[in-house]
This record gives C-alpha cells, sequence and structure tokens, in this order.
C-alpha cells in the first residue's frame, strides 16, 4: 500500500511543472505588441467544422460538430453528428451547467460533455479571469497569462507569422491542452487544431465548413 | 476518446432505398414487394440529404452516391461536404473517411455498427421488408405512397422516431424519404438519377481512392 502510495505521489508530482517564464519585452518587442492576443468571438457565431479525431498521430474518425458561442452570455450549444448525418451528441452549457438532450455510446460517457464543453470555452471564449502576466517568452513570443477564476491557467500567444496559440495549464503548471489557431483576424476559426496532453491524449482538427454571425429573434417577434 | 458511432437508421433507409425502386411498382401489400424485389440485380442511385437541427439555421446538405449489386455489395459513398465511403460484402464492412487529403479507414467502430445493420441487407433484398422484428412497416396508397416504420424495441429508443418513405404512384420512383429523429431534428434523403440492373464495376464495391 505504501508503494502504491508512493507512486501515486510520484505520478502527481511529475504531472506537475513550472510554467513557462514569462519575461519582459525589449523596447522593441513592446513597440510591437501592446495589447493580449484576442482571436476571441465578439458575437454570437454559428460553426460547423470538420471533425478529425486524432491518436497517436494517427486519424481515428472524422465526424462534424456544430458550435453555436455566444461571448455575452458565455454559452455554448454543441451537437456531433456522423459524416452520414447521425447526431450523437447535442448539449447546451450555460450557468446553469450543461445540459445534455442527446449522448449516444460513447458520448455518453462521465465527463464527455463537461471536457467538451471547456474546451469549446477554451477555443471560442477570451478566458475570464485576470490577467497574471504578460510579456515574451524566450523565443519572443508575446504572451497574455490570465488566472482561471476555477483554478488553473490560461496562456493566449501571439506566434511567429500571426499564428495564435491558447494553452490551458492545472493548478500545479501541468499542460492541459494547447489550442492552434489561423491567427487574430476573421479567419481564425478557419482551422482550428486541439491537443490533450496525458497518457490518452488526443488531437482534434478542426475545418471550417461554415460559419454565420447569429442574430437572436426578440421574443415579440417570435 | 469516440470508438463508436451508430449510423444504423440512415443506413437502413437506404437498404429501403435501394429495394423500393422495384419493390414500389404498383405495390398495395408487402407480398407484392417480396415478389417484385428479386428483380434487382444493381442499383445505382444519387442523393442530396438534407439534416435538420434545432442548431441549424438551415439544413446541412450531403450529397453522394450509392451503389448495390446482388446478392450483398454495397458502397455508400458521400461526396460533400465531407468524403466518406462504405463498403460491405462478403468481405465485411470498412468505412473510410477523408483526412489530409487521403481516405483512410476509419476503426473506430463505426464499420462495426454499420456490419450488424448490413447483415439485415439480404433480408431486405429477399423482400423481406415487413419483418424486421426492429420495425413495423405500415404502407398507405394516396397521391403517393408512404411506408412508414416505426421501431418496435428500445434499441432505437432516444435515435429514432420513425422513418417515412414517399414513392410516386405514377412511376413508382422514391420521392423522398423522412428520418425523424425527435422533434427538432430529422434528415430528409432525396434520390436521383436512379439506375436499376445497369452493370457495374466490381472495383466500386472493393476500392476507395
Amino acid at each position: 500500500m505504501k508503494g502504491l502510495f508512493f507512486l501515486m505521489s510520484a505520478f502527481l508530482l511529475t504531472s506537475c511543472a513550472a510554467l513557462p517564464t514569462i519575461q519582459e519585452p525589449t523596447a522593441g518587442q513592446a513597440k510591437k505588441s501592446v495589447a493580449c492576443p484576442s482571436p476571441f468571438l465578439t458575437e454570437k457565431t454559428r460553426f460547423i467544422h470538420a471533425i478529425d479525431v486524432q491518436a497517436a498521430g494517427k486519424t481515428k474518425t472524422v465526424m462534424i460538430g456544430v458550435t453555436v458561442a455566444d461571448p455575452a452570455t458565455r454559452t455554448f450549444s454543441c451537437a456531433i453528428m456522423s459524416t452520414e448525418g447521425m447526431a450523437v451528441f447535442e448539449a447546451v452549457s450555460g450557468k446553469e451547467g450543461v445540459n445534455v438532450t442527446r449522448a449516444l455510446p460513447p458520448f455518453d460517457a462521465p465527463d464527455f460533455a463537461r471536457n467538451m464543453m471547456d474546451d469549446m470555452e477554451l477555443i471560442f471564449l477570451e478566458p475570464a479571469g485576470v490577467v497574471a502576466g504578460k510579456g515574451v517568452f524566450a523565443g519572443g513570443e508575446f504572451v497574455c497569462r490570465r488566472r482561471q477564476e476555477r483554478g488553473g491557467w490560461v496562456d493566449v500567444v501571439a506566434g511567429h507569422e500571426g499564428r495564435i496559440q491558447i494553452r490551458r495549464y492545472s493548478e500545479c503548471g501541468a499542460l492541459e491542452r494547447t489550442v492552434n489557431l489561423n491567427g487574430n483576424s476573421r479567419d481564425a476559426y478557419k482551422t482550428i487544431e486541439l491537443q490533450s496532453a496525458g497518457l490518452m491524449g488526443y488531437s482534434l482538427m478542426m475545418t471550417l465548413i461554415e460559419s454565420e454571425v447569429v442574430r437572436d429573434i426578440p421574443a415579440a417577434q417570435k | 476518446m469516440i470508438r463508436h458511432f451508430c449510423a444504423k437508421p440512415i443506413c437502413l433507409v437506404l437498404f429501403v432505398l435501394l429495394v423500393l425502386p422495384v419493390w414500389s411498382a404498383r405495390a398495395d401489400d408487402f407480398a407484392r414487394l417480396r415478389k417484385d424485389s428479386a428483380r434487382i440485380s444493381t442499383i445505382t442511385a444519387d442523393f442530396v440529404q438534407k439534416k435538420s437541427m434545432k442548431i441549424l439555421s438551415k439544413p446541412l446538405v450531403s450529397e453522394g452516391k450509392f451503389y448495390y449489386a446482388a446478392p450483398d455489395s454495397i458502397r455508400w459513398e458521400y461526396s460533400k461536404p465531407l468524403k466518406s465511403v462504405v463498403l460491405s460484402g462478403k468481405g465485411g464492412t470498412k468505412r473510410y473517411v477523408s483526412s489530409g487529403g487521403k481516405m483512410v479507414e476509419d476503426k473506430t467502430g463505426g464499420a462495426k455498427a454499420m456490419q450488424i445493420v448490413l447483415g439485415d441487407v439480404a433480408g431486405w433484398m429477399n423482400g423481406r421488408f415487413d419483418s424486421n422484428p426492429g420495425f413495423t412497416a405500415a404502407l398507405r396508397e394516396g397521391t403517393d405512397t408512404l411506408i412508414t416504420m416505426t421501431p418496435t424495441g428500445k434499441s432505437m429508443a432516444g435515435m429514432i422516431e420513425k422513418i417515412e418513405i414517399t414513392i410516386f404512384r405514377k412511376d413508382a420512383s422514391v420521392k423522398s424519404v423522412r428520418i425523424v429523429e425527435s422533434a427538432t431534428a430529422e434528415t430528409r434523403i432525396d434520390f436521383l438519377n436512379v439506375v436499376v440492373n445497369k452493370n457495374i464495376d466490381p472495383s466500386v464495391f472493393q476500392v476507395v481512392q
């Protein structure tokens, strides 16, 4: 039992890591970037993406994902369907939590919905929480670090060649998710690459099929 | 993460569509459909699929092609918006998806799920249209012929409420298929350019590029 405890403790300790160091920008770098990178949505938008699910570098399957994200209310509606059009998962997320309306196996697994909504939030919405650091990484990429209200950290990094990278860390600094976006533009969500860290890590390569701004109809006009 | 998903309802409908162009010729009961189904040797058809869901502002349109050769070879191919192919026959069932410009085999279990369904195809091809214990089938003649399939067991619970197949009476061609998944979600498939009993190259059922 002591051995198991030791192993578990060792695993937990090695899972944690120091957050990447943020340095003060040089005079030249400071002139280039004064604001935090923000590719995130500013209005309610509907996306339809092809989702290439990969593990160990190989494609496992391809699905179609529909997401409606509202940055004003920080709410989501999501659906996943097969390429043949069979809906396998539908859920909405809001202040009251996640409400799953359809989940066929394996999408009915515990925590799947919550984890998926967290991933959607990471991709589409400006991170909630206070800016805890701002500067550059050793490689010269500009970064803003936020302390999440529910614990953990999120770095939004303006990489070279205009690409944006979002990294989510656990409370103890372990990297949990990495998101790569096209850039700080209207095309930011044309291709999205999400990588999940860990032993059961996976990658989602999302390619935009179509998107549109959603204008809610006032209740009186419905 | 994703090991298994079931495309069973849509697959089932496509089986029905394969058979109906012949079955439905002046069909007024299932016995007649069984008799007529024996005439099928091959079918080729284009299809347009419109998926409606509450989350979508307008239907998601997919297009593809469907091939069948008796007794049990099927190629079910989507070309838009995403490419995917299901091949089924004596060698089993394989599903391919497009990734990085190449077609790669989906080994997550989707093909396995479909193989179970495709196992029923022989029954459908033999005209046992109303003998699938998973569905009750009702046929109604009107301006068009309407076949309604309703799940009987719990296996389809939460997945599908009913399937409606509408057929033109005048020429016995399929007009539309409606798969009702819930009050707010349905799939409609329209078949076009249906060709029956024309030779199909065997490679169609073996090769995915």
